[in-house]
């Protein structure tokens, strides 16, 4: 059994940090204050074959394993949860589903792009009335020439040739408004229920009836766009179903299997700079004639983060090998980014205390690790979700 | 063209350390690339760009160890690299100069470059002599401190550099090819290493060789210099408040920069 990263995997992560360090932490602050998507960053990233971390070189991607990926990932949430976050639901959740189940023409036109960092990608599963009842969704498509054949009210049929008509409202679409490509989850046979689910390629950019309706303005994250979209008659032709229809909810367990990864990832990423912004402050601050750290308190609390912090990656990190083993991960990403994301909401709360006052204003980073650190335990599955997901993987 | 880099992996002490005898233990050290070399890396990655070099060797002296961080070179673009290291080199707690050129000339010797960019100096030791001591060695023409390399003048033969001087002066040289470039900090604006480079580094061959494989002998890089102690100095801050309105602030801060010697010719 090896714990040591792979040079190739050290050597990545040391360059990422440089640029991290370099690039993104001096305006991580500023872009939430602003709400700022900021995209320079990402055409920076792209140029450095980023974007497409665990996809194919033969769509554009690195070719690199999901390990590199949490890697990154873990890197970009040290840093700002904002990059993280955009960056993991573009390859997760934007790109990954297309390489596992996008025929050879869609990989060329949709993942191509993607995972040269060309443009974002996004995925919208999620709406104002279905959250973790995620299937029970109200979008649905339906194909053109059912009206005729079918004369259910209210059935937003048409009758026009090959063609997929979308109507229904996505909430929470990371990416939405700055993205090339969306992922959009609709019900194609209604009374099926799991296996009525499917999914379609939308372009945000060429496909009529897409609009982006709230951007969010949000307790942390405020530089990864979280949008509500509104599809409304939106048509695209065959071509754009990814996979079979019907299988949109065996691909979306799939995307979340790997996309919890990317979460726990972030999750580390997020209590790991806490815990330096902690630790180095703790070291330097100086109270009764001494630096705080010198205190029981204070060392408790940074040996606490360090612990946390240890097992956060570890579980991360296992996970991403399993994946890359083919083996199921089901029970260990569910694991991870359940222990990960409490780990990082408690080590930023930490390191908040820690930094006393000062850890409580926007000067220092602490508070932002904090508010973005919630999120871990909302997105991809709440960590109620992950218990039940779990509990059933245990057959309780 | 062939470029050759010569790269050293130093050391950084971390904020806290503990000196013991003349070493600072390993727990205390953060290795990376010599910063002057990272430039020089650059330039010659740039060279090969603009498809004047058509390869670019890397070279260092060090251990095992120093591969990880000669890798970096690799995955910036350089196509292979060169490590030298000896059971005789092991011992010993500092090279000098001397020991350094006698090696590199070797090397040089050996892949017969028509351009050798290295750093001004060394981030650890320091002695900003190797360049120039091993084109004197070599019988190379030589440029110290160059800030600036006029690519296009490089292909016909004659490099045409900006070399920094003391006082903020800068002088305009043109040096024959072949030629040892020692690189000012400054001169480009080194890049990150993109992924696909750092995972294409991997399968790039390092290949190792030993003095003996150079055809030298321990004797060769006997050192001259013996380490006798090492420690922090102490450091001294001093700061002065200027009163009163801008006029006179600027006043006083004229005094003292003219009073600490700054404009005397
Ligand atoms: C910043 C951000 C980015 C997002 N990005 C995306 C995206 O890119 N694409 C996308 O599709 N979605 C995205 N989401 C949506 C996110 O996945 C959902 O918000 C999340 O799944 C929870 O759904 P909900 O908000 O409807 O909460 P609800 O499902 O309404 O949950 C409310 C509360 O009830 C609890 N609860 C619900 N059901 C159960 C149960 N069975 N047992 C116990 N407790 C339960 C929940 O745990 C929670 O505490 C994003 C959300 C945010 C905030």
């Amino acid at each position: 059994m090896d714990f040591t990263l792979p040079d190739e995997h050290r050597m990545i992560r040391e360059e990422v940090r440089r640029f991290c360090d370099e690039e993104i932490e001096p305006i991580a602050q500023e872009i939430e204050d602003e709400h700022r998507f900021p995209e320079e960053i990402f055409d920076q990233l792209a140029d450095l074959d980023v974007m497409g971390v665990p996809i194919s070189e033969e769509y554009g991607g690195l070719g690199g394993d999901t390990l590199m990926y949490a890697v990154v990932a873990e890197e970009l949430g040290r840093v700002s949860g904002s990059v993280a976050l955009s960056y993991v639901a573009h390859t997760s959740l934007a790109s990954k589903p297309i390489e596992l189940f996008g025929t050879e023409a869609q990989k060329e036109r949709w993942l191509t792009p993607l995972a040269s960092g060309e443009y974002l990608g996004g995925w919208a599963l999620t709406e104002p009335s279905s959250g973790s009842d995620a299937s029970d969704m109200d979008t649905t498509a339906e194909k053109s020439e059912a009206r005729s054949a079918s004369e259910r009210s209210g059935a937003a049929a048409e009758k026009d040739g090959d063609e997929w008509v979308l109507n229904g409202t996505k909430q929470f679409i990371t990416n939405a408004n700055v993205a090339g490509s969306v992922l959009v989850k609709a019900v194609t046979d209604p009374g099926e229920g799991y296996g009525g689910i499917s999914t379609f390629i939308v372009d945000p950019e060429e496909d009529d009836g897409f609009e982006v309706t709230t951007v969010w303005d949000k307790m942390g994250l405020n530089a990864s766009p979280t949008c509500e979209i509104k599809l409304t008659d939106v048509r695209v032709p065959e071509d754009r179903m990814l996979g079979e229809r019907g299988d949109g909810w065996e691909q979306t367990k799939k995307t979340l299997d790997g996309g919890r990864i990317s979460i726990a990832a972030i999750s580390t990423g997020l209590a790991q700079g806490a815990y330096e912004a902690a630790k180095e402050y703790s070291t330097e601050r100086e109270q009764f004639g001494q630096p705080i750290s010198k205190f029981d308190a204070i060392r408790d609390k940074v040996v606490d983060m360090d612990r946390k912090i240890e097992r956060a990656r570890l579980l991360t990190h296992k996970s991403a090998w399993q994946y890359d083993q083919g083996q199921s991960v089901t029970r260990s990403s569910s694991l991870a980014k359940l222990d990960a994301s409490e780990a990082a909401r408690e080590v930023a709360e930490e390191a908040v205390q820690t930094l006393g006052g000062y850890g409580y204003t926007e000067d220092f980073s602490p508070q932002r690790f904090y508010r973005d650190a919630k999120l871990m335990e909302i997105g991809e599955g709440t960590s109620e979700i992950q218990h039940l997901v779990i509990g059933r993987e245990l057959g309780l | 063209m062939k470029v050759l880099v010569t790269v050293k992996e130093v050391a950084a002490v971390e904020d806290e350390f503990q000196i013991a005898g003349t070493s600072i233990d390993e727990t205390y050290l953060e290795y990376d690339l010599n910063e002057w070399d990272d430039y020089a890396v650059e330039e010659a990655v740039q060279l090969q760009e603009a498809g004047i070099a058509d390869e670019v060797v890397a070279v260092t002296i060090g251990p095992e160890r120093s591969e990880e961080t000669i890798r970096m070179a690799l995955a910036k673009g350089a196509d292979r690299a060169v490590r030298i290291w000896d059971d005789a080199l092991e011992g010993a707690d500092l090279l000098d100069v001397g020991a350094k050129t006698a090696i590199l000339e070797k090397v040089v010797e050996e892949e017969d470059p028509d351009i050798v960019l290295s750093g001004v100096q060394a981030d650890d030791d320091g002695f900003g002599a190797t360049g120039v001591s091993l084109a004197d060695a070599l019988g190379y023409e030589w440029a110290a401190v160059v800030n600036h390399l006029d690519q296009d003048s490089v292909e016909s033969g004659t490099a045409s550099v900006r070399r920094e001087l003391e006082g903020g002066v800068e002088e305009l040289t043109d040096v024959e090819l072949p030629a040892v470039l020692t690189i000012q900090t400054g001169i480009n604006e080194p890049r990150y290493a993109s992924l696909r480079g750092i995972r294409q580094a991997q399968r790039k061959e390092i290949a190792p060789k030993t003095l003996g494989d150079l055809g030298l002998d321990a004797a060769a890089v006997e050192n001259e210099l013996e380490l006798t102690d090492m420690y922090e100095p102490e450091t001294e801050s001093d700061a002065t408040y200027f009163e009163g309105g801008p006029d006179e602030a600027a006043g006083q801060l004229a005094d003292l920069l003219r009073e600490k010697g700054v404009g005397a010719q």
